[in-house]
């Protein structure tokens, strides 16, 4: 079954390491947004029922409750089997997450990136580790106890020990759903800039570098599994059971519907993007498209950590790069499976690279 | 025309001392072009070439002038390309002459080219009148400048013409100076033709244009000429001169300079420095000074892209047709592929080759480390010549070897001594002389391993000298050396293209030097990769790439797959610009390392 994606660009500030067309805007530019969006929603010819529905951002939290309660309506299919919303926290009130669960979201994922403070502040974010702790409490008062944390790997004043305190936290809050992410420095971001110029704003200086972020990552890996908390995509890790249904359909290549600005959308043959900035899509600006491509499998399915079953003649075609990473260790196979190993997880895109067809 | 009133000559001149401007200031002063056509030639010739028909700042140019004395005399302005690779031409179209104009700028002085090319005119008995250029400048100095020139040259300087081309002063006076001082054309038109060719090239409607000074006999249409090295014969189908259009004639006599065309395939047929005689009544004897000239300089060239290979050797060829002086053949190389090995006269050379076949035949190149041609002596006994460090044999199978050697003049002003004396001792030079020619500049006369300068010595001598300085050699002879080949492992594998000839000395060091760099430019592997320097089994330097530790993306922003593959494709795309060298991929920066000597320098 199908899902949506709906994209809520606004933040109330950008974060240093934030490269997305997300960003602050001003309030009528927000309310023309949401009237675009629902317009959008609203031409959708559904042929089939959401199972899932996701709120990405930007910000949704800072979304007035009754806005987003406008837009879940006109969304069919609910009770949705998850429906989550992306939360920074600081922005959830008792209030709001009763008003969330009223219009069906049962699902919260949460900005935290790091419990440690200083590196929290040189993000631009506002938020401590005690905010995070008292906003599960009232997501729980409301009945909404399916979260996710995101960690950032490889922030600016980092360190193993650092690291290790906000995987402390992890297992005192024992979310049901963890996403680590290494940070990857993008010039189109102040941080990156910074970097770039030599500066020492945002602790541009302090930020560990590749070696040092995969090390963390691993150390990341290695805790939550043993918290119990299995990683089942390159990114992703839950309790077994509670992964994420939305994400696991990119990987498993099937199809949903985003709507707003940089949603993409799947119907399980030719992906399509709207227009990246806010302003191009409230301007009307085309959906781009990008035509059936056969290889998908291997770069998108081979992210997740159960692998995928390569058909005969794949296995044939592929035989010379598969056997090249079976013997460096980057690939192992069972009983039919292809999938990366630890090693190949943190090598991933020379692995891909190898299975795209021209 | 009477030879008592033709007149011929040329103009030696150093880089921005005014060479152009005054040919250009001749050529408006006698009415040749107007100054409306200066302008407009001018700029069509930089994008046409030569080839097409009418050069101004020919190679050729017929001038009538009516002197002051009433007569109307015929001025050939042979111009001569200015630099050392070069020197056997100019010293062919010198010869092609009875006089030149010495142009010195006014507040810079002479340089070491223009005493090179100055002295190639004495030699050739021309009757040297030193003009004194660029007067209007508030620095110059001509007095100074007229004494350096009698103090460095041991010319007569009295009678210096000074000039402004840029402001039209003394162009008069040059004019007639040239009528006054230089010689007629000996020579006879009766004798049995003999004429020199002091350049050609190739035009693709009428094949190769020959440039001729016709020195005895006559030259006409329709007739049969046998040029004396090959013994070929051809028919003349056309005939003229510059002036400055393309200008046909049927007649050239002796003392007459023009073109030829004659059916000739190559310009390698052509060859500067022979002589033409008439096949009939053929010459008993050919004119002095006829070389084979020989490249000096080598270098492997490969396409980026190794399907373009096709395609370079097409460009090689064409650009032989009008370049007999580099030479090409294919080689092999492990890392790069098919490529060609090229000789040519020396680094400028190379460099306008290269050049040439990026910009008119749009290949992206990657060119070898220049080297020089080397005699090694076998354990047999035998001599070899090796212009290619994957050619040298064996260090056991080397008895000796010789290396090229040049002497060479800098001329440069004394505060910049310190760093150049340095420069030369650290390249190996030994000095020959040292000479102060007046006014704060020195003169220095060393002799120099060739090997050394065809990397990055004329970048060292700008910069130590901040372009103080000037430069010009010729080839004197051979010595034994204590040369090794120095050899680049990557991943245990030799990489042949890195291979470089140096001398024992400072192997050590341009290996560690080469090595650091090197682990700078070839980024990291799935693996770890060992980088080595040898000389024969015995390593000299030794780093480590360390294994690459990640690269993946992580977010998944919405189920952007597209944005995904286009990272990945981007990724893969970059690889293919690298070479693959047994398991390690080498981008083609790496290649230039070579080019560079010594440590590597902060942001590099």
């Amino acid at each position: 079954m199908p899902g949506v994606y709906l994209a809520y660009p606004f933040c109330a500030q950008k974060c240093t390491y934030c490269n997305f067309a997300s960003g602050v805007y001003p309030r009528a530019v927000e309310a023309r947004y949401l009237d675009a969006l629902e317009a959008q929603i609203r031409t959708c010819q559904w042929e089939w029922m959401p199972e899932t529905v996701y709120l990405g951002g930007g910000t949704p939290s800072g979304m007035a409750p009754e806005g987003l309660r406008r837009l879940l309506e006109i969304i069919p299919g609910r009770p949705w089997a998850e429906a989550t919303i992306e939360a920074a926290p600081g922005t959830i009130t008792a209030e709001k997450a009763r008003a969330w669960a009223a219009c069906g979201i049962n699902r919260v994922s949460l900005g935290v990136q790091s419990f440690v403070t200083k590196e929290i502040r040189r993000t631009g974010r506002k938020h401590t580790a005690q905010t995070v702790a008292d906003e599960i409490g009232t997501l729980r008062d409301a009945d909404i106890g399916n979260v996710n944390i995101d960690l950032i790997a490889g922030l600016s004043g980092q360190t193993e020990a650092s690291w290790r305190e906000s995987l402390d936290w992890i297992e005192r809050l024992a979310p049901a759903h963890v996403s680590v992410y290494m940070l990857e420095v993008d010039e189109d971001s102040r941080l990156g800039k910074e970097i770039l110029n030599g500066g020492a704003r945002y602790g541009a200086g302090e930020t560990p570098g590749d070696d040092r972020t995969a090390g963390l990552y691993e150390m990341a890996v290695e805790r939550l599994d043993a918290l119990g908390i299995a990683r089942y995509e390159i990114s992703n890790f839950a309790r077994a059971g509670s992964e994420s249904r939305h994400n696991l359909k990119y990987w498993k290549l099937e199809p949903y519907a985003g709507f707003g600005a940089d949603a993409h959308s799947f119907d399980g043959r030719v992906r399509k993007q709207n227009p990246e900035s806010v302003e191009e899509y409230l301007s009307g600006t085309g959906q781009v498209l990008d035509p059936p491509h056969d290889d998908e499998r291997f770069f998108v399915g081979l992210r997740l950590m159960a692998g995928i079953r390569p058909e005969p003649e794949e296995w044939r075609r592929f035989e010379q790069p598969i056997r090249r990473f079976l013997d460096a260790g980057l690939l192992e196979t069972e009983g039919g499976v292809l999938r990366l190993t630890g090693r190949g997880v943190l090598l991933s895109n020379e692995v891909f690279q190898e299975f795209l067809t021209p | 025309m009477d030879r008592e009133f033709i007149r011929n000559f040329s103009i030696i001149a150093h880089i921005d001392h005014g060479k152009s401007t005054l040919a250009d200031r001749l050529l408006e002063v006698t009415g040749a072009l107007s100054k409306r056509e200066m302008m407009e030639q001018v700029l069509d010739t930089m994008d046409l070439e030569r080839e097409r028909g009418i050069t101004i700042k020919a190679h050729a140019v017929r001038l009538n002038y009516r002197a002051d004395d009433g007569n109307l005399y015929q001025l050939n302005l042979i111009d001569t390309p200015g630099h050392v690779d070069f020197s056997y031409e100019v010293s062919r179209s010198l010869q092609a002459c009875e006089g030149a104009l010495l142009v010195v700028d006014a507040s810079q002085g002479v340089e070491a080219q223009t005493l090179a090319n100055t002295y190639l005119a004495l030699h050739h008995n021309l009757e040297i009148i030193p003009v004194i250029n660029k007067i209007d400048l508030p620095s110059a100095e001509p007095e100074r400048i007229r004494e350096q020139i009698e103090t460095v040259i041991g010319l007569d300087a009295r009678d210096a013409v000074l000039t402004s081309a840029k402001q039209g002063i003394g162009v008069h006076e040059i004019l007639e100076a040239i009528v006054h001082l230089v010689p007629p054309p000996k020579g006879s038109p009766d004798a049995p033709l003999r004429a020199l060719i002091f350049d050609s090239w190739f035009d693709s409607y009428r094949g190769v244009i020959i440039l001729v000074r016709v020195v005895d006999g006559r030259l006409r249409l329709k007739q049969k000429i046998r040029l004396w090295s090959n013994g070929q014969v051809f028919e003349v189908e056309g005939l003229g001169y510059q002036a400055p259009k393309a200008t046909p004639c049927d007649e050239l006599a002796a003392g007459e300079v023009g073109f030829l065309s004659a059916n000739i395939k190559t310009v390698s047929d052509a060859k500067i420095g022979d002589t033409i005689v008439d096949h009939e009544a053929p010459a008993a004897e050919p004119l002095p000074g006829f070389e084979e000239i020989k490249p000096m300089v080598f270098a492997g060239l490969y396409p980026v892209e190794s399907h373009e290979h096709g395609l370079l050797r097409d460009a090689l060829e064409k650009l032989r047709l009008n370049d007999s002086a580099f030479n090409f053949e294919p080689e092999h190389s492990v890392a790069l592929g098919f490529g060609f090995r090229c000789g040519f006269l020396g680094l400028l050379h190379l460099e306008i080759v290269q050049e040439r076949l990026e910009r008119e035949f749009d290949i992206d190149l990657i060119t070898t480390a220049p080297g020089v041609r080397y005699r090694v002596t076998n354990t047999v006994g035998e001599v070899i010549e090796v212009t290619s460090p994957t050619k040298f044999p064996d260090p056991s199978e080397i008895k000796q070897i010789e290396e090229p050697i040049i002497d060479a003049t800098v001329i440069t002003r004394e505060e910049y001594l310190g760093g150049i004396l340095k420069l030369l001792e650290e390249k190996r030079g030994v000095q020959k002389k040292f000479e102060y020619i007046g006014g704060g500049r020195v003169m220095l006369t060393y002799e120099l391993p060739l090997n050394e300068i065809v990397l990055d010595f004329y970048d060292r001598l700008k910069s130590c000298s901040r372009g103080y300085a000037s430069l010009d050699y010729h080839l004197s002879g051979y010595r034994v050396s204590s040369m090794v080949k120095l050899d680049v492992l990557v991943a245990g594998e030799p990489v042949d293209a890195l291979s470089i000839i140096v001398h024992k000395e400072f192997a050590f060091e341009r290996g560690k030097d080469l090595i650091s760099r090197l682990r700078r430019l070839i980024p990291r592997q799935m693996f770890e990769v060992a980088l080595q320097a040898a000389i024969g089994n015995k390593i000299v330097a030794r780093e480590n790439i360390s294994a690459m530790r990640k690269n993946v993306l992580a977010k998944c922003y919405g189920g952007d797959i597209s944005r995904k593959r286009k990272l990945l494709e981007k990724q893969k795309e970059g690889k293919k610009r690298m070479k693959r060298v047994g398991r390690v991929e080498i981008p083609q920066e790496a290649f230039l390392a070579v080019l560079k000597v010594g440590p590597v320098e902060e942001g590099e």
